[in-house]
């Protein structure tokens, strides 16, 4: 190769590499003007499945999330040792309909993984949430005590905890709660989902656990977070009990704007979003939208 | 003549070492099995028990109920009454433990055989058998303490496989350690699929006796056998009658006393009028060794006299008689008058006294129990109530669809239980302690109790209280309270308090539904009606 050769290479080479950003708007800079509104889908319909394929597909396709030979993990709610008629946990279609476009969308793995409050092997087993994702094609795990390791999460109040590796090395990480009634953050639905990814002595961080459902939202931002509201636990949250604590609602919400898919879920509950004190926190901090009239809203009844 | 072993009974003991090794294996695979099978209800997995007529008897005794599941017993009977004490040795898990670590005791020398002593107290499993029917038909049921299933799996379940698992996963720390990261990870998969659980009270206290017993063979081949089962010397009162006896074939015999010598029992094959019919175990070691084969077994359809063991008819008067004394000395505890706040038994446990007559202290129970809770009992059931299980809510609470101990339970201690009846059994009541709860004490939002509160609606409600800071000053909180109706006792609630030491809400017995005067709540009697 000639010098010249290689100069003009190098010089186009490394001109159409820095051009995109320049195009497209650097991501740093994108991220500190929530100006633009972001995309949320709100789907109803009879089948869960059905209701996420179709959420996805309004959102652009699971491609717009994941990227070919990514490493996902998706965090559904398998906290309980309860039936997914209860709705304590993540409805196994959801979680299973999630996994499968996440490997079609290209993923090299799908995990399903969570701590929860419940005898792992029980819930996992119970809420059918592992049959489901393992005929899938996930991975699905216990926790590993071995993978348990004090992270640095570098929140304004919750600096550091023990977090489940697993969801660190991930590249991609799709959160899947369900909608439920909680006594002290009013209803749990993704952001409070995260302390399933945790360790030690969690119980703790209920002293002042709207913050600390912030801090670990935003430590673990996910790529995607769809609400699943196909059944709703209305009442005596989180575990309810009896059938008459859920309600069929049929609904799921998808985006990549995690507060925003939370205070939509928040409606649900009929409780404005500003209401909540980790929504409103979570919006003061910049971390999302919370405001309906500043969304995009794809709605869709199937 | 010719100067040769028998092949015929060569083959015979490798066969006896397989089925031992088979029943063992079996023995093993059921114990791991013991656990949540993924689905509400799991197998006969404690099917070894119902095959032991031992137990049959005593819980029959003590608890004047005859039980459809141990008819299986009346099969080892039958094969008793035919065949003699094959049971003891070739199917007997703890007897292969015994037999193999005297085979290993021997070939390392440790065993002193050499020396042939005059220790013999074979009758001492005898006298210990009329002990314990009598103590178990004056409803004392003291037979869980020897019986060698219980022993045996009570001390894997709670010595042995959790010691297991801690090796194991200290490995899987090596491998993660080296960067061995796919290795650990499915090791640790395999290991959480075993759900062994690994606390116990008592752990070490249970493994060294069973080591200690474990070292009696270094006294003598099967000690414990030969000297303390009280089954085999249920079995060999039946095998007195059996049609496999010992022939010594006078010609070929060279009276070297090889196969007295080498007789894991004290059955003494030669001289052949002192073999001791119920102390023979047809391990065929004799007739597999004998250099010239001159001794078999062979069947015959009409009853020999033989010799049996000599009871002294004193001794077992001595016996029965501590047996019948044995029962006032074990009712002095207070436990027997006024429950104690710690003895939570498992849902289904029958009444405290009809518990402690059939209940075998075998584990079973703590090994299924999907949280760990159930442990064994030390000082909080009386001396009857030792390694009975109780729940210790600090190390697991009892899981609100599970109803795994009620069904493992050979027994029927804990009586089987249907998922659907679960909720309607209370075993105990949750309190709370308001001088160190985080609400009440400090007026701090904590509502762990409740959140995992299985109930619906919850036992236990947040209502807004004032509590009085340390600067005097009144703060509103919402704190919990606890409705005695709702809570079943469960014990999340204490697992899962924050305050870990001591919890501030913790679960005692008062409540069960199993007892009528362990209670809070007067309930109205199903006629109902107010009558004034």
């Amino acid at each position: 190769m000639k010098r010249r050769t290689f100069i003009k290479n190098l010089t186009w080479g490394g001109l159409s590499l820095s051009l995109p950003p320049l195009i497209m708007g650097h991501p740093l800079i994108k991220e500190q003007s929530p100006a633009t509104a972001p995309l949320v889908a709100i789907v109803q319909g009879d089948s869960p499945s059905e209701l996420v394929t179709t959420a996805i597909n309004a959102l652009g396709g699971m491609s717009q999330f994941i990227s070919r030979g990514d490493i996902v993990v998706v965090k559904p709610n398998i906290g309980w040792d309860r039936t997914p008629q209860q709705a304590a946990c993540t409805n196994p279609e959801v979680v299973a309909t999630v996994v499968k476009l996440c490997l079609e969308a290209g993923a090299k793995e799908v995990k399903v993984l969570d701590n929860p409050c419940n005898p792992a092997r029980r819930t996992y087993a119970r809420s059918g949430i592992a049959s489901a994702a393992k005929a899938a094609g996930a991975k699905v795990s216990f926790p590993n005590p071995h993978r348990l390791k004090k992270i640095p999460l570098h929140g304004d109040w919750l600096k550091e905890w023990e977090v489940y590796t697993d969801f660190i090395e991930a590249d991609k990480l799709i959160n899947v709660p369900v909608a439920k009634h909680h006594s002290l953050s009013r209803v749990t639905l993704g952001m409070k989902n995260w302390l399933g990814a945790l360790g030690g002595n969690r119980n703790q961080l209920h002293q002042k656990l709207d913050y600390a459902m912030v801090d670990l939202a935003s430590f673990f931002k996910p790529a995607l977070s769809i609400l699943d509201a196909y059944r709703l636990l209305w009442r005596n949250g989180p575990q309810g009990g009896r059938l008459s604590d859920v309600k069929l609602v049929k609904t799921l919400i998808a985006s990549q704007d995690y507060t925003a898919v939370d205070a939509l879920g928040a409606s649900l509950f009929e409780i404005p979003p500003e209401e909540l004190t980790f929504l409103r926190l979570a919006h003061q901090k910049g971390r999302g939208e919370i405001y309906r009239e500043k969304m995009k809203i794809v709605e869709k009844k199937i | 003549m010719s100067r040769k072993k028998s092949k015929t009974y060569r083959l015979l003991q490798f066969t006896r070492i397989t089925s031992q090794l088979v029943f063992f294996t079996l023995f093993f695979i059921l114990l791991l099995q013991t656990r949540f099978p993924g689905k509400d209800y799991i197998g006969e997995v404690e099917i070894f028990f119902h095959f032991d007529p031992l137990l049959a008897l005593t819980t029959y005794l003590a608890s004047h109920l005859i039980f459809n599941l141990f008819l299986l017993s009346v099969i080892t009977l039958i094969v008793t009454l035919l065949v003699g004490r094959v049971f003891c040795g070739w199917v007997c898990p703890l007897g292969a433990i015994h037999q193999f670590s005297s085979f290993v005791f021997k070939k390392l020398k440790w065993l002193k055989t050499k020396t042939k002593s005059t220790f013999s107290p074979k009758l001492w499993k005898y006298y210990l058998l009329f002990f314990l029917l009598i103590s178990s038909f004056l409803t004392l049921d003291l037979v869980g303490f020897f019986d060698p299933f219980s022993f045996l799996y009570r001390s894997f379940i709670t010595g042995i496989l959790p010691a297991l698992t801690l090796v194991f996963s200290a490995l899987i720390s090596l491998f993660y350690q080296l960067h061995l990261f796919t290795i650990g990870d499915s090791l640790v998969q395999f290991s959480e699929n075993l759900g062994i659980n690994t606390v116990f009270l008592q752990a070490l206290g249970l493994s060294l006796l069973f080591l200690f017993v474990l070292l009696l063979n270094l006294k003598k081949e099967r000690f414990w056998c030969r000297y303390v089962c009280p089954l085999g010397a249920l079995l060999g009162l039946f095998a007195r009658w059996n049609r496999l006896k010992i022939k010594i074939d006078e010609e070929k015999c060279i009276k070297c006393n090889l196969c007295t010598f080498e007789c894991e029992t004290d059955a003494i094959p030669y001289p052949p009028e002192k073999w001791t019919i119920t102390e023979c175990v047809y391990c065929f070691t004799c007739s597999a060794i004998c250099p010239t084969g001159a001794i078999t077994f062979p069947f015959k359809l009409s009853p020999q006299r033989t010799a049996m063991v000599n009871l002294s008819r004193r001794q077992l008067l001595v016996s029965s008689l501590l047996g019948a004394l044995a029962v006032p000395f074990f009712r002095l505890s207070p436990d027997r008058h006024r429950a104690s706040a710690k003895r939570i038994r498992p849902p289904g446990a029958l009444p405290e006294e009809k518990f402690l007559r059939k209940c075998v202290k075998c584990g079973e129970c703590l090994k299924v129990c999907p949280t760990n809770g159930l442990q064994p009992a030390l000082t909080e059931a009386g001396p009857e109530g030792i390694w009975t299980p109780i729940l210790v809510p600090r190390i697991g609470h009892c899981e609100y669809y599970c109803t795994l101990c009620s069904q493992v339970c050979p027994t029927g201690a804990i009586q089987e239980l249907r998922v659907e009846d679960k909720a309607t059994i209370k075993i105990g009541t949750a309190w709370i302690d308001k001088n160190r709860c985080i609400p009440w004490k400090i007026g701090e939002p904590c509502i762990v109790c409740e959140e995992h509160c299985p109930v619906s609606p919850k036992a236990i409600q947040l209502v807004e209280t004032q509590v009085r800071q340390p600067d005097g000053l009144l703060k509103t909180q919402r704190a919990p309270f606890i409705n005695l109706e709702q809570c079943t006792g469960c014990g999340i609630c204490e697992n899962k308090c924050p305050v870990v030491d001591e919890p501030a809400i913790y679960v005692t017995s008062v409540g069960e539904t199993r007892s009528e005067s362990n209670r809070v709540l007067l309930e109205t009697l199903a006629t109902g009606g107010d009558p004034y």
